[in-house]
């Protein structure tokens, strides 16, 4: 789990992880499918490794280019008028490929394609770290680890980690993210981790936030029920969600009287494309339980207890308006 | 000359700019028609020469300066292709669903790196990967709009999802 070099799993290996993905993709409910594929898994650490990446890879393309209208029509278009263009004007009759593909690769952003752990769209993991630390990782949600005899630390790359952490030991876990460094002392909090800011949860137990700037030096202790903003220069008490922190690791929405804009922006980060809503119904109050198995399922019921109707452009544009 | 390896230091760079520049900047105008662009490459092409790392041969300079030149002509088109093609695609959205400005750029931006990763595939490949991902139909029903067999578009969408895996990973 260190940084050390990784063999690349082998091209068979790959494209198994393919296989099963695309397997499991069409046929989600399929819990025998399901066992089959995690057996596989375990089965050796390359799969596990090419499965993760498989994982990143459609997720990284899908949910990004489900939720842009026009992006197959551009893509399946400029691609064509690229190749007339080609042929037309042939250079010399060589290869053509763009300086990206020798030159400018290493420039594009590399880490976000290999950290330790994983989540997909819609996934929620589990792991038992080394040291007894407990961390579940929420919906697509990345961390590289550190974990040596010298220090225990978790970096949160993107999206929300739940950590549950024993007792003190002889070195601090931390978990940093973009905007600050957080150190469990004990109990159990969520980090999540937005473009602006970084949120600290503790549900029970103690954390401390070590900000490197706007703390000068000094940390800010958390205690259990409260919340933290953490952006770069600052760390300010948050008002209490209107939701359960944490829920999502038993796979739930708990809410007592959300936004629905709200609410859909949260169901929005475990499914792919577009969800979002009117104006003139964003304010509607929401209190339940939701299950997060299947987000299709959970919006079919909304429109029983309000006002609304849901419009599906595609599977993966989903739009809500108030009801005739 | 003791050896033909160099490491592309400021020097020898230095060199390449002053004896190849003009040339390189007319072999541009000529694929582009467009001396501003042609301009912009040719100073882009000495740019990416100053950050490369590793050694190159310069026993034909002209031919190595094209190559590099070349891959940016292929980025300039591709750049220019998306941003007609978006554009044309998202003219029929209706007003409220149009996006703004700055969040065309993003997208412009995301469909390039994309689209550079799908080069290279089949049309069929090309075209069964992205029904599946962009618009997320179910294979059988891909199969039933392309014309072909399942088992062809689950092919199809495995062969593009391992070039992709192979570009992103093991380049």
């Amino acid at each position: 789990m260190n940084n050390a070099v990784r063999p690349s799993p082998s091209p068979e290996a790959v494209k198994q992880a393919i296989h099963w993905s695309l397997r499991l993709r069409n046929n989600r409910a399929n819990p025998k499918l399901r066992a089959q594929c995690a057996d596989w898994r375990e089965a050796h650490g390359d799969h596990e490794l090419a499965w993760q990446r498989v994982q990143a890879l459609q997720q990284e393309l899908s949910g990004q280019l489900a939720a842009i209208p026009g992006a197959h029509a551009a893509l399946e278009n400029s691609a064509q008028g690229l190749g007339r263009r080609q042929a037309l004007k042939v250079l010399s009759g060589v290869l053509l490929v763009g300086t990206a593909a020798w030159v400018s690769r290493d420039l594009t952003g590399w880490q976000r394609w290999t950290c330790d752990l994983a989540t997909a769209t819609g996934e929620r993991r589990s792991v038992q770290l080394p040291d007894g630390t407990h961390l579940q990782l929420n919906t697509d949600s990345a961390v590289d680890l550190h974990f040596n005899p010298q220090q225990r630390l978790i970096t949160l790359v993107r999206g929300e980690a739940l950590v549950t952490c024993s007792a003190v030991r002889s070195t601090p876990l931390l978990v940093q993210t973009r905007h600050g460094l957080f150190e469990g002392i004990d109990g159990r909090f969520a980090v999540r981790q937005d473009s602006a800011c970084t949120r600290l949860s503790v549900v029970s137990g103690n954390v401390a936030i070590h900000s490197p700037h706007g703390a000068k030096g000094l940390s800010t202790q958390v205690h259990a029920g409260e919340s933290y903003l953490v952006r770069q220069t600052e760390a300010i008490p948050a008002a209490p969600l209107d939701m359960d922190i944490g829920a999502w690791a038993d796979g739930l929405i708990v809410t007592r009287g959300m936004r629905l804009d709200a609410f859909l922006a949260e169901v929005g980060r475990y499914r792919h494309g577009y969800l979002g809503c009117s104006a003139d119904i964003a304010d509607l109050r929401l209190s339940g339980v939701f299950r997060l198995e299947d987000t299709d399922k959970l919006l079919a019921i909304l429109p029983q207890t309000l006002p609304v109707q849901l419009r599906y452009r595609t599977r993966w544009w989903v739009s809500l308006d108030r009801s005739a | 000359m003791a050896s033909s390896e160099y490491i592309p230091c400021e020097s020898v760079v230095q060199t390449l700019y002053r004896t190849h520049h003009n040339w390189l900047n007319s072999w541009l105008r000529g694929c582009l028609g467009n001396a501003a662009d042609a301009a912009d490459l040719a100073q882009d092409t000495f740019v990416r020469l100053l950050q490369k790392t590793e050694r190159f041969e310069l026993k034909t300079p002209r031919a190595f300066l094209r190559t590099i030149a070349r891959g940016l002509v292929i980025d300039h088109w591709r750049r220019e292709e998306i941003e007609r093609a978006y554009l044309e695609s998202i003219a029929h959205l209706p007003e409220g669903l149009a996006p703004s400005a700055e969040a065309r750029a993003l997208v412009l931006e995301l469909l390039e790196e994309v689209a550079q990763l799908l080069e290279g595939l089949k049309p069929k490949v090309r075209k069964a990967f992205l029904l599946a991902q962009c618009d997320g139909l179910t294979y059988k029903q891909i199969a039933q709009q392309m014309g072909v067999s399942l088992r062809s578009v689950e092919r199809y969408v495995a062969q593009a999802l391992y070039h992709c895996y192979v570009l992103r990973y093991e380049t």
